[in-house]
């Protein structure tokens, strides 16, 4: 066989980031994207890169030409014409970035030239990709099980179809007169019933039928393909909810521990033989749906691009995914990929497999918009209403899962075993059948009222392995409460991940008094390796993760190592700028030859991406378990976001040495729509403040005001705890940019905060002054006498952008349905970038 | 109606494998083999089985290729037409021919091609191999090796794709 | 649930909760890398009288199936696994783990440092090990005194011929401890199938008429079986087209004049590169196995290599010069594990069709 696209025809290559942070819209696809550019260049490739994401990482990368502009058709064929593309990389920027080259593609006309090749994809597949019902259909054709409607008008077709796909259907009105047509079918007596409601609300008298899958169990596998057709499977996960719930929104769980290696087996060659159909060069996302009763196994999702789950698996198996991927997208055969020296030498080829479980938990928006006084729809559905992922990783399913709650929360209050109790009989009942975010706390009241297993799992169609586990860690948690200061108990409940805090409330004490009672009785925590053999050979693994077993296997670094906390799963207000801003502070670490340790629990971070730090800890990010790392590697610094304040403190107050990166605890309130928000931009470097300039922010936007800042001089005699980027705000009754701002405004009902980690993004590209590594180098005292001279006339700068940084148009009502309008500053999700002149 | 495949890809590189492994057994060492394809597509499978060979033994066996298209036993003899240099026709002296071709129908064909190698070299012994035998023969000739054995009507067409001129490699009745 | 111990021959112990049945078992231990497919594993009677160790965290979860089953009965000497799943036994899943270990007197250990455990195991190579109550001198001596039995083929091999009729071509397979994915994929070919024992005779398999023989997988060492059974392969592998698969693909490079090595580490899992030299193709099946066919003792006038494993090296797969004979280390049958290798089975039936072809011409 031949290449689809060898490498010698690849001399300029175009990757497209994936825009704007969204609803399933991480920092996966920029971090996949600043990991592989170096690697390409090592191909002696040429890399540019268009994106237009403030937050983005790889727009700072020193591998690429790049181009930071709104993602438009017009802007990516011209960076394509004035370049001389020949070949375009959007699969690492997923969906968007393939729906918008595809669009590119489809406009393309004889005078553009040549069409630029697409990497690791055909032309034809990437328009079949992008379009679902001939993607469907090809599977269909080439026998694969896929889920096909089947539109009829009278009573026996339907009764044919009835026996050739069986119950529960799914029957519809084609062309509706209404909005929600649906109905599943579970009994025969209801068939004609359905099928004659669906005419009526068809005004061509039409009815879809399909198979129903809702409630069967949904799986993800990911799988790999070369030039010559050698494929492989990178990793696999179930979701504990059923399909009927986004598979973001479900607690998923990795490896598959339900379903019999016969249908897994079966599940990975029908990927297979699509990835084959699609000729792809690369790793591919599918899902399906499975009925482990009836041994059925549907198709309902193909996503040959980088996703969460292909992040997600790289960090969950140690397999290194994005070095793959870039090479089989150039070309080079499976057996042939040269890995980096710390890989082992068969590693790209070898399937990991795992001797540990990780479990992914969705983070859900409703706590902070309930706080704000915005109700929104909390009932899980078919369509996502998580904005962050987090993971936990254990020895047994529930260790995994405390890690996984534990990191999505922070702290245990939120998790206490108590806050179910409210809710009456009625109430559980109705959200075991319409489940919530609360989901698993639902489960677990439900376990401890008494409902039997078999009853649970019929209600909610989750596996009853699940709600054995649930038991056994309601059983776990009534032991210790039960049995007070006991260090049998402290041995178990450490063992399946209870946290110091958790341990700490049953109690009634603190968890130093529980860190100091576990360590005179040797409980000790011992690390494991996070590598892709399963302990088969040797690794160099740099991946760890927290047990109490008998062999750790995590030793110290360096004496004078960093840590960086990260900043877990992202939040509205929070998004994807303070992964961002920990990323960059790494690399500057890194720069500087800091031995550098990350603890961080989000797979689609960028701090997690495996050349930012010598050292990865996959831990909740409480303060036992930083101070168990820190007992281990006795870092010299801590570096910290700033609105880690309780953490900050305890770390303190245990004499650590703690580096913060200014930050405040919410994202500030956008300004009203009669207002402008002005701020006088300062940079202080522990000693003296530097003005910088001024912005105006006004309806969504953030522009630059062409004006020279000065400092007052009260202004420049304040002190601040930490070096970093801060500003001065004040508002003021104005709907217009303004060119000129009256400097005796400022210090009038102003105040000052540090600046928000994604106008520091923002201001760093728009200025190409690096402000996050200038914080870092401040906070370190490595401030360079070119640092200083820049930053003394850093306000004399000529003004010459003209760029915007807007916030994303994102559909809050398709996902949450809100009662009221969302600030979208302070629960931002994504941002973009615009001209002023628009 | 669409076309129908027979052989997708990873059916068809497991035929041609087979061939190699028996092309192996019927001739020991695989001494003296020359392997002739027949254009267009036959010469394709030829280098095919070729590198297969090489990949297994670490041997190069020669491949030429014939064309027999002025060379029926319709058309008048021409055997200048057959594509083969001097050296090449000398080489066929005293070797094991495996003749190639994709598809065995009437067997006029392979008459030719025998035809023309016998004359105008005199190997020590021909055999035949076929991606596929579609049946209806017209004169004695049956393959040594077969790739995949499909029962067809007279009227019904056998289309071979390669890779290296169709870019993709399939076998599928055509309407 | 009762705290037991793991002890090895060198001394090390592991502390486990026990599980299955109370008994007190000696066997060979060894890894499984295996993330799928328990059942299919410990059913296997290539294990026979081994105690597996599972890197799977979690064991047990999707139950015991009625159509998972590799054996009649399961041989394994223990099972060792980090985390035991409970599941209630229902419609679904008729049996569960630790009931299914109960019924058959094989001891289970959990909550073991399975990782500790495996990286120990990788450095040592297999050895003798005892699951036990008390991890006392005494049990040691009496493990490191036991010796263990090589006659684990005679204890899985059926004693008897027996049929398992079909209406599609006639295969014997020759019984050395037959896995029943085998005669599965054998029945999805709706073979005629006849298995003999593997004392059975030249006579006896040529009175069947077949038109293709299987040597099957099975237990232990193959150089403890009767040199009969080389001269059975030799005379056999002339006439009909021949498949050995595991310990009988072994027999058949022994029958050959190829030697055995013993794996400098155990590979027992299905996540190695298994190329097919001929397309360079890879593709990824179950391998259970402690020896490999030495490469340099391979004689180029018999047999030829045709599989490798990409990891180590290792010999997978073998086929004869002259007859339509061929071997895999590997289980083509997937069970458990990936369907890609199934396609042997496709190869071997299409070369019993050819075989059948030209015999009759």
């Amino acid at each position: 066989m031949l290449n689809i696209t060898t490498n010698n025809k690849i001399k300029r290559v175009l990757f497209i980031g994936a825009g704007s942070n969204d609803f399933g819209r991480e920092a996966e696809h920029d971090a996949a994207i600043y990991q592989v550019m170096p690697e390409l260049r090592g191909h002696g490739v040429e890399v540019f890169l268009i994106d237009e994401n403030p937050y983005a990482l790889s727009l700072e990368s020193l591998a690429a030409t790049v181009f930071w502009q709104p993602l438009t058709v017009e802007n990516l064929k011209k960076v394509v014409h004035d370049n001389n593309i020949d070949t375009v990389a959007p699969l690492f920027g997923g969906k968007s970035s393939l729906r918008l080259w595809a669009e590119v593609v489809q406009s393309w006309v004889h005078g553009d030239g040549p069409v630029p090749n697409t990497l690791g994809l055909t032309i034809d597949m990437l328009l079949k990709v992008n379009n679902i019902p001939a993607l469907t259909s090809l599977m269909s054709d080439n026998g694969l099980p896929v889920i096909n409607n089947y539109v009829l008008k009278a009573q026996d077709e339907a009764n044919e179809l009835l026996r050739e796909l069986q119950l529960p259907l799914m029957v519809r009105a084609l062309h509706p007169n209404q909005t929600n047509t649906r109905h599943v079918v579970d009994r025969l007596d209801d068939f004609e019933d359905a099928i004659h409601l669906a005419k009526l609300q068809s005004i061509t008298q039409e009815v879809i039928i399909s198979r129903a899958i809702n409630g069967l169990k949904e799986v993800s596998l990911e799988v790999l393909r070369d030039f010559r057709g050698n494929k492989m499977q990178i990793g696999a996960s179930e979701d504990m909810d059923p399909i009927g719930i986004h598979t973001a929104d479900s607690l998923s769980v990795s490896p598959i521990l339900t379903i019999q290696d016969q249908l897994i087996s079966q599940m990975r060659d029908y990927a297979f033989r699509i990835a084959d159909l699609l000729q792809l060069q690369g790793v591919m996302h599918v899902q399906f749906a499975v009925d482990d009763d009836t041994h059925k196994i549907y198709i309902i999702k193909v996503s040959p691009y980088i996703d969460q789950m292909a992040t997600r698996m790289s960090l969950a198996t140690g397999y290194p995914t994005m070095l793959v991927a870039i090479n089989l997208a150039m070309g080079v055969a499976l057996e042939d990929i040269v890995l980096p020296h710390n890989f082992g030498n068969n590693t790209a080829m070898m399937e990991p497999m795992m001797d540990h479980v990780v479990v992914k938990l969705p983070v859900f928006p409703f706590g902070e918009l309930a706080e704000a006084g915005v109700q929104v729809n909390r009932q899980l559905n078919s369509v996502q209403k998580s904005i962050g992922t987090t993971l936990g990783f254990g020895r047994t399913f529930i260790e995994a899962l405390e890690k996984a709650i534990r990191s999505a929360h922070f702290n245990n209050a939120s998790f206490s075993p108590t806050n179910m109790a409210h809710i009456n009989d009625d109430e559980l009942i109705q959200q075991l059948i319409h489940p919530q975010d609360n989901r698993v706390l639902l489960l677990i009241e439900a376990i401890k009222r008494g409902y039997e297993i078999d009853e649970l799992a019929e209600l909610t169609a989750i596996d009853e392995f699940y709600f054995h586990q649930l038991q056994h860690l309601h059983k776990l948690e009534e032991e210790i409460e039960s049995d007070i200061d006991s260090i049998r108990s402290l041995r178990r409940g450490k063992k399946y991940g209870l946290s110091d805090g958790l341990l700490a409330r049953f109690w009634h004490t603190d968890f130093n008094i529980i860190r100091t009672l576990a360590k005179e009785n040797d409980i000790n925590v011992t690390y494991k390796a996070v590598e892709p053999s399963a302990g088969e050979f040797p690794e160099n693994a740099r991946q760890y993760y927290a047990t109490y077993e008998s062999e750790n296997e995590s030793i110290q670094i360096n004496e004078a190592s960093v840590l960086v906390i990260g900043s877990g799963a992202f939040r509205m207000g929070d998004a994807a700028s303070g992964s961002y801003a920990t990323a960059i502070a790494m690399s500057e670490l890194r720069r500087l030859q800091y031995p550098t340790i990350i603890m961080n629990n989000n797979p689609s971070d960028a701090t997690l991406l495996p050349h930012l730090a010598d050292k990865q800890y996959l831990e909740p990010l409480e303060i036992s378990d930083v101070m168990r790392v820190v007992e281990l590697e006795n870092p010299k610094i801590i570096v910290i976001p700033g609105n880690r304040r309780k953490l900050i403190k305890a770390l303190r107050d245990l004499g650590q040495q703690v580096m913060v990166l200014p930050k405040e605890k919410h994202t500030p309130n956008g300004p009203n729509e009669n207002q402008s928000e002005f701020a006088l931009n300062i940079f202080y470097d522990g000693q003296k403040i530097y003005p910088i300039n001024l912005t105006q922010h006004m309806a969504g936007e953030i522009r630059i005001v062409p004006q020279v800042a000065e400092l007052l001089h009260s202004i420049s005699q304040s002190r601040i705890d930490n070096p970093g980027v801060y500003q001065i705000i004040w508002y003021q009754d104005t709907i217009h940019w303004l060119k000129n701002v009256d400097s005796s405004d400022i210090g009038h009902n102003s105040w000052l905060r540090p600046m928000p980690f994604g106008q520091i993004a923002y201001m760093t590209k728009v200025m190409q002054i690096p402000w996050i590594r200038l914080t870092v180098r401040a906070a370190l005292n490595e401030l360079s006498k070119q640092d200083i001279e820049m930053l003394t006339t850093v306000n004399q700068l000529p003004i010459v952008h003209q760029l915007s940084m807007v916030a994303a148009d994102v559909n809050y009502q398709l996902h949450l349905q809100p009662s009221n309008v969302i600030d979208g500053t302070r629960f931002e999700i994504g941002v973009g970038v615009n001209y002023y002149e628009r | 109606m669409p076309n129908k495949e027979v052989l997708d890809n990873a059916s068809l590189q497991r035929a041609l494998t087979r061939i190699t492994y028996e092309i192996i057994e019927r001739n020991k060492g695989g001494q003296d083999l020359v392997l002739v394809g027949i254009k267009t597509r036959g010469e394709f499978l030829a280098h095919r089985i070729a590198s297969r060979l090489e990949q297994l033994e670490g041997v190069k066996i020669p491949v030429m290729a014939i064309d027999i298209t002025n060379f029926r036993d319709d058309v008048l003899n021409r055997e200048d037409s057959l594509g083969l240099n001097d050296e090449e026709k000398t080489n066929i002296a005293n070797k094991n021919i495996v003749l190639i071709d994709d598809v065995l129908f009437t067997g006029r064909t392979i008459r030719a091609a025998l035809d023309a190698l016998i004359h105008i070299g005199r190997p020590n012994t021909i055999a035949l191999a076929v991606l596929v035998d579609r049946g209806h023969r017209e004169l004695p000739i049956r393959a040594d090796f077969v790739g995949k054995n499909i029962p067809t009507a007279q009227n019904e067409k056998i289309k071979v794709f390669v890779q290296e001129i169709d870019g993709r490699d399939a076998v599928e009745i055509v309407h | 649930m009762m705290q037991r111990h793991l002890i090895l021959e060198d001394g090390t112990v592991f502390q486990g909760l026990g599980f299955g049945a109370p008994a007190t078992t000696f066997g060979e231990i060894i890894f499984h890398t295996a993330m799928t497919g328990y059942q299919e594993i410990i059913t296997d009677p290539i294990y026979d009288g081994q105690m597996i160790v599972f890197a799977m965290p979690v064991i047990g979860a999707a139950g015991i199936h009625a159509e998972a089953y590799e054996s009649v009965k399961p041989t394994i000497s223990g099972m060792i696994v980090h985390d035991l799943a409970e599941v209630s036994v229902n419609r679904q899943r008729r049996m569960n783990l630790d009931r299914f270990l109960k019924q058959h007197n094989i001891p289970g250990l959990y909550q073991v440092d399975t990782r500790q455990l495996i990286r120990h195991l990788r450095e040592t190579g297999p050895q003798k090990a005892s699951i036990v109550d008390y991890a006392d001198e005494h049990a040691i001596d009496q493990l490191v005194a036991t010796v263990l039995t090589n006659k684990q083929v005679q204890n899985t091999a059926t004693p008897k011929p027996y049929a398992n009729p079909g209406r599609g071509r006639h295969i014997v397979v020759i019984d050395f401890g037959l896995k029943h994915g085998i005669l599965r994929m054998l029945g999805d070919y709706d073979a005629n199938v006849s298995v003999l024992p593997y004392t059975t005779t030249v006579e006896e398999v040529l009175t069947l008429d077949p038109d293709g023989i299987i040597l099957s997988t099975g237990p232990g060492d193959p150089r403890t079986l009767p040199e009969s059974v080389l001269t059975l392969i030799r005379v056999l592998q002339s006439k009909v087209p021949m498949l050995g698969i595991g310990l009988g693909h072994e027999l058949f490079a022994l029958a050959n004049d190829a030697e055995l090595m013993p794996l400098s580490s155990e590979h027992h899992g299905m996540n190695h590169p298994i190329q097919e030299i001929i397309s360079r193709q890879i593709f990824y099946a179950m391998q259970g196995q402690g020896y490999a066919v030495d490469a340099n003792s391979i004689n180029r006038k018999k047999l030829f290599v045709t599989y490798r494993d990409l990891v180590d090296g290792a010999v997978q797969g073998l086929r004869h010069r002259e007859f339509p004979a061929f071997s895999v280390q590997f289980f083509p049958d997937a069970a458990p594990g990936p369907l890609e290798a199934t396609t042997v089975f496709a190869d071997f039936f299409e070369t019993v069709e050819d075989y059948v072809e030209h015999y009759n011409q």
